[in-house]
C-alpha cells in the first residue's frame, strides 16, 4: 500500500468529513423519525433527493441565487415534502394502529412513489450543478483545503449545532424530545402530538434537503441519489446508535471516513459494499451502536 | 382440491391449444416464473413475518448459476436448475445470523446483503459478464428434448410454478406451518412454547432462497440473455409488490400479484415508463385502505356470489336472511 | 434456607436473584423454593417485582446476579424456548395468544416441541406427519374439555371473550403436561364466578402432578389454592408461609394496608 503522503492523507480526511457531515444530516432524520415514531424511515433518502432537485431547478430559474439561497430553497422544499408525507399516509397509517410492517412497506412505497416521480420530472440523466463555490484551493497553514468540501463542513457543522440548540434550548423542541421519550405523558403536559410529530418530519426534511444540495453540489444529482445515499445514512444512524441525536452525528462523520479512507485499500467498485457490511456487521454484533457501548463502560 | 383450483390447473393446461399465440405465452412464463419467486416470498414475509427486500440476490444466484452450468460446463438442465436453487439455498445460509432481527432492522439487513450480490454480479465479469451481460445461454432441455417453443417453455415454467405452489399450499395446517404463523404473530409467545424461533425463521430464508434460485434460473434459459440490471433493488420490491398487491398471507395472491405486475405493462403500453410509479402508488393504497390486496377482494366477490346462488338456489326471496 | 436433605422436593430454587434495570432494582436478592407438586403463590403491592421474578424463572430475563436450579440442573443460563422444552410453561399478564388462529390451534402450539414433523413431513404428508397430527389434535381437544372450552375449539382466538381467552392460554401451557407452570396473573379481570373456575382449574393441574407458581392479586384465588405463599415488596422477599400464616404477618399487613391496618380485606 505504501505511506499516504501528507497531502493526500489531508485530501481523505477533508473529503471523509465533508461527506460525513453529508451523512451525518441524513442520519438525524432517520434518528430523529426513529424516536419519534420507531419506523425506519425509507423514504428519507428521497427526500433528500427531493430538495437536492428542487434546489438544482431554484438555480436553472434564477441562475444568479447564491449558495445560501439555494441551500434554503433545498432545506424548505424537503421540509414541506416530508411533512406532505406524515399528514398524507403516516399519520393516518398510526392512527389505524396498522401493524408495523405495514407501515414499513408504506415507507417503501412512497420511496418508489418518489424515486419514479422525480425520473419522470428531471429524466434519468445524472445532473451537474453549476459553480457554487470559488475554485481557487484555500490554505490553511501550507495546507491546501478546497472551497467547496470547506463550506460544505462548515454548513453541516451550523446546522447541526443549530439542531442541537433547538432541540435543547427552546420550547417546541423540548416539546420534541418529550414527546419522542413518553408521548401520552407529553400530550398531558399540553403538547399536540400532531403538531408535534409534523415538526419533527418537517426538520427531519430540512436536514436532509440541505444534504441534498451539498451532495448533489459535490457529485451530481440524479433519480437514484437518494436511494443508496439514503441507506448510508441509515447505517451512519445505526452505527451511532439508532434513535440517539448525538449518535447520528458522530456516526455520519465517522461513516464518511471510514468509507473514503477504505478507497485506499478497496477496488472503488466495492466501495458501496463496505457500508453494507458494516451495516450487517453492526446490527448483529451492536446493534445500539457506538452510543449504546459507551453506555455499557458505565 | 378445490373447485376453483381444478378449473384454473385445466384452463392453464388447456389454454396454449385454444390461443397459441407466442407472445401472449411468453408473457404467461414470465408471470409463473415470477409468481415463484414471489411466492418464495411470500412463506417469509406472508406466513412468518420476515420482510426481506433482497430477494432478487437469490433470483441473480440462481439466474447466473444455471447459465454458467449450461453454457460453460455443460450441464443437462433439469440437473443446472436445481444446482441453482441449491446455490442460491446455500447462499442464503450466510443470512441465518440475519433472521435474529425483526421488522425495519431485518429488511434493511436483507437489503444490505442484495447490494453485495449485485456489486459482485457487476464487478466480477470473468464469472459473470458484468454489464456486458451474458449471452448464449442455451435453451432448457428436457429429457433430450429442446424446448424451442414458446408453447414447451410455458408448459415447464407454469408446470414448476403449479408444483411450487402445491408444495407451499401443504405448509398450512402443519406443525411447522403453525409454528412459523405464531412466530409471525408473537414470536415471545412461540419461544415460550418452546420454539426454536431463529431455526425456523432461516428454515423459511432457505426455502425461499431455493425457489427463488429455481426462478432465477428458469428466467435464465427463458430470456436467454442476463444483466445485472435484472437483479436490482428493484427486482426486490417488485416481488414485494406482486406479494402485497396479492395479498400478504396468500399464496394464489402471490400469483395474482405476478400476473398484475408483470403481465399488465405488457398490455397496458401506456402505462410503460410510468409503472413503478403506479405501482408505488397502489402499494401505498393498498397499506392505507385495504390489506388483504386481490385475493381478499377474489374471496370477497366469490363469498358474494356463493351467496347470491345460494338464496336463488333455495328460492328465498332476497332480504330473508333471518329465515337461515 | 433450603437443607440438603431435602433438596429432591424443591422443584425450582431461586438462590439470591437479583435484575436490575439500569438504575433500578426491581428484583433484590430474592430467595425462592417450590415445593414438587404444590401450588406456590407470589404475591405483594403493585410493583413490587413479582411479574419480574416471573419472567427470570421463564427467562424472558437473564438473572443481574443469583442462580436458578430446576431439578437437577443448574438453568441460569438457559434460554426461554430451552427452558420451555425442559418443562416449564407459562401464561402472560397481558394476554399473548396468537388472535389468528383458532383455539385449537393455538393449543397445537404447546405442543409442537413435543413433535418434530418438520417441512419435508408437511409437503410429503409422510407417516409421521399424520400420527403427530392426529395426536395433537387429540391432546388439544382433550385440554379444551379439561378447561372448559371444548366447545369454542374452531373459533378464533382474537374473537373469545376475555374470561374465555384467559382459559385459553392456560390451556395452550399446559397441554404438553409441563413439570412447572406460571402463571401470570390468571384471574386479572375476571368476575368472582370466572376467578372461582380458575382456582378450581389450578387445583385440578396440581392434582394432575404439575407444580404451579402463581401470581395474582385476587386474594380469595391466592389463599384458596396455593399451599406457601412468598410475599415480595419493594423487590425484596417480604415473608414467606402458608396462607394462614400471610394473613397474620403484620409485615404484609402493612406492606398492603399501610400502618392503620385494622381491616382484614386481604382475607378471603
Amino acid at each position: 500500500m505504501g505511506a499516504l503522503s501528507v497531502s493526500q492523507f489531508v485530501d481523505l480526511m477533508v473529503g471523509g468529513l465533508a461527506v460525513g457531515c453529508v451523512y451525518s444530516l441524513i442520519a438525524l432524520g432517520f434518528a430523529m423519525i426513529m424516536r419519534a415514531t420507531n419506523i425506519i424511515h425509507f423514504a428519507q433518502g428521497e427526500v433528500m433527493m427531493l430538495g437536492c432537485m428542487c434546489g438544482l431547478t431554484s438555480l436553472w430559474l434564477l441562475p444568479v441565487l447564491p449558495l445560501l439561497a439555494v441551500v434554503a430553497v433545498g432545506m424548505a422544499s424537503s421540509g414541506i415534502i416530508a411533512v406532505a408525507m406524515e399528514l398524507a399516509v403516516y399519520r393516518t397509517l398510526r392512527r389505524r394502529r396498522v401493524p408495523i410492517m405495514n407501515l414499513i412497506t408504506a415507507t417503501v412505497g412512497m420511496s418508489i412513489l418518489c424515486i419514479n416521480a422525480a425520473r419522470i420530472i428531471w429524466g434519468s440523466e445524472p445532473l451537474r450543478f453549476p459553480e457554487l463555490f470559488a475554485t481557487t484551493a484555500y490554505e490553511f497553514g501550507g495546507v491546501r483545503v478546497s472551497p467547496q468540501l470547506f463550506w460544505i463542513m462548515v454548513m453541516g457543522v451550523a446546522i447541526m449545532a443549530a439542531l442541537q440548540l433547538f432541540l435543547k434550548h427552546t420550547r417546541t423542541g423540548l416539546a420534541m424530545q418529550a414527546m419522542a421519550q413518553d408521548a401520552e405523558a407529553a400530550q398531558l403536559m399540553g403538547a399536540n402530538l400532531t403538531r408535534m410529530m409534523a415538526y419533527t418530519f418537517a426538520i427531519s426534511g430540512m436536514m436532509a434537503g440541505a444534504a441534498g444540495i451539498m451532495l448533489g453540489s459535490m457529485f451530481f444529482a440524479f433519480f437514484e441519489m437518494g436511494f443508496i445515499t439514503g441507506l448510508k445514512g441509515f447505517v451512519a444512524a445505526t452505527l451511532g446508535g439508532l434513535g440517539s441525536i448525538t449518535g447520528a452525528m458522530l456516526g455520519g462523520i465517522l461513516f464518511g471516513l471510514i468509507e473514503t479512507f477504505s478507497t485506499v485499500f478497496l477496488s472503488s467498485a466495492y466501495k458501496d459494499g463496505i457500508g453494507m457490511i458494516l451495516l450487517i456487521a453492526i446490527l448483529l454484533v451492536f446493534p445500539s451502536g457506538l452510543v449504546g457501548l459507551w453506555q455499557k463502560r458505565r | 382440491m378445490r373447485p376453483v383450483t381444478l378449473l384454473v390447473v385445466a384452463a392453464l393446461i388447456v389454454l396454449p391449444w385454444i390461443d397459441p399465440d407466442k407472445f401472449a405465452l411468453h408473457i404467461l412464463s414470465l408471470i409463473a416464473i415470477a409468481s415463484i419467486a414471489a411466492m418464495g416470498l411470500q412463506v417469509l414475509l406472508g406466513y412468518s413475518g420476515q420482510l426481506s427486500i433482497g430477494q432478487a440476490a437469490f433470483y441473480g444466484i440462481g439466474a447466473y448459476t444455471s447459465a454458467l452450468l449450461t453454457a460453460k460446463l455443460a450441464v443437462p438442465f433439469p440437473l443446472a436448475l436445481i444446482g441453482a436453487g441449491a446455490a442460491a439455498a446455500i447462499a442464503s445460509l450466510l443470512m441465518v445470523p440475519i433472521t435474529r432481527l425483526t421488522g425495519a432492522y431485518l429488511a434493511v439487513a436483507t437489503l444490505g446483503f442484495s447490494i453485495i450480490v449485485y456489486l459482485f454480479i457487476q464487478n466480477e465479469e470473468w464469472l459473470t459478464g458484468g454489464s456486458y451481460g451474458f449471452i448464449g445461454i442455451p435453451r432448457a432441455e428436457l429429457f433430450g428434448y429442446v424446448l424451442r417453443d414458446a408453447m414447451s417453455s410455458y408448459y415447464l415454467n407454469v408446470g414448476v410454478a403449479a408444483i411450487v405452489y402445491f408444495t407451499f399450499a401443504r405448509i398450512e395446517g402443519s406443525r411447522f406451518g403453525r409454528a412459523i404463523n405464531a412466530i409471525r404473530q408473537d414470536a415471545d409467545a412461540a419461544r415460550a412454547s418452546g420454539i426454536g424461533v431463529t431455526l425456523l425463521k432461516s428454515e423459511c430464508f432457505v426455502i425461499a432462497a431455493f425457489v427463488a434460485g429455481l426462478a432465477g434460473s428458469l428466467y435464465a434459459h427463458e430470456v436467454r440473455y442476463l444483466a445485472p440490471n435484472d437483479f436490482t433493488f428493484w427486482k426486490s420490491i417488485e416481488l414485494l409488490i406482486m406479494v402485497v398487491i396479492g395479498g400478504v398471507g396468500s399464496l394464489a395472491g402471490a400469483i395474482l400479484g405476478a400476473a398484475v405486475v408483470v403481465g399488465l405493462p405488457e398490455y397496458l403500453r401506456a402505462i410503460g415508463d410510468y409503472r413503478m410509479l403506479v405501482f408505488g402508488a397502489i402499494l401505498i393504497a393498498t397499506m392505507l385502505f385495504g390489506e388483504g390486496g386481490l385475493a381478499a377482494l377474489f374471496a370477497t366477490l366469490g363469498r358474494r356470489v356463493a351467496a347470491v346462488s345460494m338464496r336463488s338456489a333455495s328460492k328465498l326471496p332476497p332480504g330473508n336472511e333471518a329465515a337461515r | 434456607m433450603s437443607t440438603t436433605a431435602e433438596d429432591g422436593a424443591w422443584l425450582l430454587e431461586a438462590r439470591s436473584v437479583s435484575r436490575r434495570f439500569g438504575g433500578l432494582l426491581a428484583v433484590d436478592g430474592v430467595d425462592l423454593a417450590v415445593r414438587r407438586g404444590s401450588v406456590h403463590g407470589l404475591i405483594g403491592p403493585n410493583g413490587a417485582g413479582k411479574t419480574t421474578l416471573l419472567n427470570l424463572v421463564a427467562g424472558v430475563y437473564r438473572v443481574s446476579s443469583g442462580m436458578l436450579r430446576f431439578g437437577a440442573r443448574d438453568i441460569t443460563q438457559h434460554s426461554t424456548a430451552k427452558r420451555a422444552r425442559a418443562g416449564i410453561r407459562r401464561t402472560f399478564q397481558n394476554l399473548k395468544l396468537f388472535g389468528e388462529m383458532s383455539a385449537l390451534e393455538n393449543v397445537a402450539i404447546g405442543l409442537h416441541a413435543q413433535m418434530r414433523a418438520g417441512f419435508f413431513d408437511a409437503v410429503l404428508s409422510t407417516p409421521r406427519h399424520r400420527r403427530e397430527e392426529r395426536s395433537i389434535r387429540g391432546q388439544s381437544m382433550a385440554v379444551l374439555h379439561f378447561v372448559g372450552l371444548a366447545g369454542l375449539a374452531h373459533v378464533r382466538a382474537g374473537a373469545l371473550a376475555y374470561g374465555h381467552r384467559r382459559l385459553l392460554e392456560i390451556a395452550r401451557a399446559i397441554v404438553a403436561r409441563p413439570t412447572l407452570l406460571l402463571l401470570d396473573e390468571p384471574a386479572a379481570g375476571l368476575n368472582v364466578t370466572e376467578a372461582a373456575h380458575v382456582s378450581d382449574l389450578i387445583a385440578r393441574i396440581r392434582h394432575d402432578g404439575t407444580t404451579v407458581i402463581l401470581v395474582e392479586h385476587h386474594m380469595d384465588v391466592v389463599m384458596r389454592v396455593c399451599d406457601e405463599i412468598t410475599v415480595l415488596n419493594y423487590g425484596r422477599r417480604l415473608a414467606h408461609g402458608t396462607p394462614g400464616q400471610i394473613q397474620e404477618d403484620p409485615g404484609v399487613i402493612e406492606a398492603y394496608l399501610g400502618r392503620s391496618g385494622e381491616n382484614q380485606s386481604a382475607q378471603a
